[in-house]
């Protein structure tokens, strides 16, 4: 075969270009997964490491630790993401026509909190909440409703974390939503006023349907955000009571950092890695359809 | 928009809606609120119920202790240093890949572009086991070198910058070539001023992005010296000192660097974090 020689260094040139990111990408990226899989068939100790195939993750799902875990992250990406997608529709649809400096201090208003992110905000919701002298607990007993440990309650803490997370977060999406409706066309909506229809027509008929793909790429992301939840059940509630507020990232740090149960860990991260994989597809499909 | 030019008066639905809207912006910005005016109280009147809801005396001692019992201005430099040696190294080497993925022709180009692509979805936290024992071998556990390097990772960057580089002509390169400039000349020359604003939303997302990546750096730094602002703060939550109103202070100290990067660069998170989505 003939080597075109400017074939060759146009090459070297583009392989050149990437080989840093591609470096950073190898080691730190592409090598754990494989390791990772490698880690999961295998028990770890200080002192040896024995092959024991698929046992860690049979071990995994008689585990009711898991099991816990896996449905609370399941009902917390549901029920997050659901809360956002709806709280942030209503409130861009509600401002996204308006003056510009209203449009920028509702946007700012909302995205404050994802700014300070989830280690204040937690910091913040436990004083709030704090059964002693938290202002929640106290305005509640002024209103004489029954006294109540939010966090201590097996069946409240999940409602709890749910809407700190939403509360916390839901400010992206709102900013994502505004961008996205500000661009429909002027005439669209114009053309259904002549028509006589009413801004809720115009909101659910022509804005909704027009920023569905706004809504997939908020559902994706949100979706493998919530997944990796971590810092507010280790700063709220620490799983508990009793475990029920676990989830799978914080089995996975548990096993691997507090129980030094590496290959448990390591199954955790596959089972997590493969979760997000599945979910990721239908937005990498367009997004590289767009490429 | 629509509205102003038809003159008419906002509908009753609408004007329901938005008094909802506002309502709910301020209670988001509560937390921040209490947060702020409960770290000025002193230990008894944060805990007094009915509140002050603004403190009556202004105590800026739960402050001072906050750095003299904590070494917080330590824990700031970490994150400083953290978030801004990762954030400058993602931007170069992000931009000479995405440039490389945008306008040069090698072999295997899509594929390994759309190999970056599709692991921009896979939370990095989920391989954190193996990722600690990369580090653990090239001797970073406890180091802030620990922290930066694997977020040079991510194909973030790429996915943000090679949009920008697609909308450049691929006339304005070859006349560059055409007049003897070499490929680097080029990039820097030429190409990376037209990116400029993509290069500024990358920065600025991808500063705060690591400035608040609790876990891993958690997990890298277990030594008083090494933590970082987020990690050395929480660790007060876990404090005995019952006094909220320092826990309150380090809360705050953790959260202003950001309120002020927000304040300063609003526009580059409105057009920064569209941009994925626009992609996408």
């Amino acid at each position: 075969m003939k080597v075109n020689p400017y074939a060759l260094k146009r090459n070297i040139t583009g392989y050149l270009f990437i080989a840093p990111q591609l470096f950073f990408f190898i080691v730190f990226l592409v090598y754990p997964i494989f390791e990772g899989i490698r880690l999961s068939l295998f028990k770890i100790s200080y002192q040896e490491t024995t092959f024991v195939g698929l046992d860690n993750y049979k071990a995994l799902f008689s585990d009711p630790v898991f099991v816990k875990s896996t449905i609370n992250t399941v009902i917390f990406v549901v029920a997050i993401v659901a809360l956002t997608v709806i709280f942030a529709i209503f409130v861009s649809s509600a401002i996204f026509d308006k003056n510009a400096k209203y449009v920028s201090f509702i946007r700012g208003s909302y995205y404050i909190p994802v700014m300070v992110s989830m280690v204040v905000m937690s910091m913040i919701w436990s004083f709030l909440l704090n059964p002693a002298n938290g202002l929640i607990p106290y305005v509640m007993r002024e209103l004489e409703m029954p006294a109540v440990n939010f966090l201590g309650n097996k069946d409240l803490v999940l409602p709890v974390i749910i809407f700190v997370t939403f509360a916390t977060n839901v400010g992206q999406a709102i900013i994502l939503y505004i961008a996205s409706m500000i661009g429909v066309p002027r005439e669209l909506f114009e053309a259904a006023e002549i028509d006589g229809a009413s801004r809720k027509d115009v909101i659910f008929k022509i804005l909704i349907p027009l920023v569905k793909p706004t809504t997939l790429y908020i559902i994706i992301i949100n979706i493998i955000a919530v997944l990796k939840i971590f810092v507010v059940i280790q700063l709220l509630t620490g799983g508990g009571p009793n475990n029920a507020s676990t989830t799978l990232m914080y089995f996975l740090y548990n096993n691997a950092f507090k129980y030094n149960q590496l290959g448990i860990a390591s199954a955790v991260g596959v089972i997590m890695f493969v979760i997000a994989l599945f979910l990721a597809i239908p937005q990498l499909r367009s997004m590289l359809k767009k490429e | 928009m629509f509205k102003r030019k038809n003159k008419r008066k906002l509908e009753k639905f609408d004007l329901i809606a938005n008094a909802l809207v506002i309502f709910f912006a301020l209670l988001s910005l509560f937390p921040l609120f209490w947060l702020i005016t409960s770290s000025f109280k002193n230990s008894a009147a944060v805990v007094k119920m009915p509140p002050d809801w603004i403190p009556k005396t202004f105590n800026y001692g739960n402050y001072i202790d906050v750095f003299s019992n904590q070494p917080a201005f330590r824990w700031a430099i970490n994150s400083i240093i953290v978030s801004l040696v990762s954030t400058v190294a993602l931007v170069i080497v992000s931009s000479l890949a995405a440039y490389a993925f945008s306008k040069l022709e090698f072999k295997g180009r899509n594929l390994i572009f759309i190999i970056f692509i599709s692991s921009l979805m896979i939370p990095k936290e989920v391989m954190i086991v193996p990722l600690y024992r990369v580090v653990q071998d090239l001797g970073m556990v406890n180091s802030l070198n620990g922290m930066i390097w694997p977020n040079v990772a991510t194909a973030f960057g790429v996915f943000l910058l090679k949009g920008f580089f697609d909308s450049i002509p691929d006339s304005l390169r070859e006349s560059a070539r055409m007049d003897g400039a070499s490929e680097l000349r080029t990039f820097f020359k030429i190409m990376l001023p037209i990116v400029k604003p993509g290069i500024g939303a990358l920065f600025i997302l991808f500063f705060v992005q690591v400035w608040n990546d609790y876990l891993w750096q958690l997990v890298i730094g277990q030594e008083e010296h090494v933590k970082t602002l987020n990690v050395g703060i929480a660790t007060l939550m876990q404090d005995l000192n019952p006094n909220f109103a320092y826990k309150m202070a380090g809360a705050t100290v953790a959260a202003i660097p950001m309120l002020v990067i927000f304040i300063v660069f609003q526009r580059y998170f409105t057009s920064g974090i569209t941009i994925g989505a626009e992609k996408g």
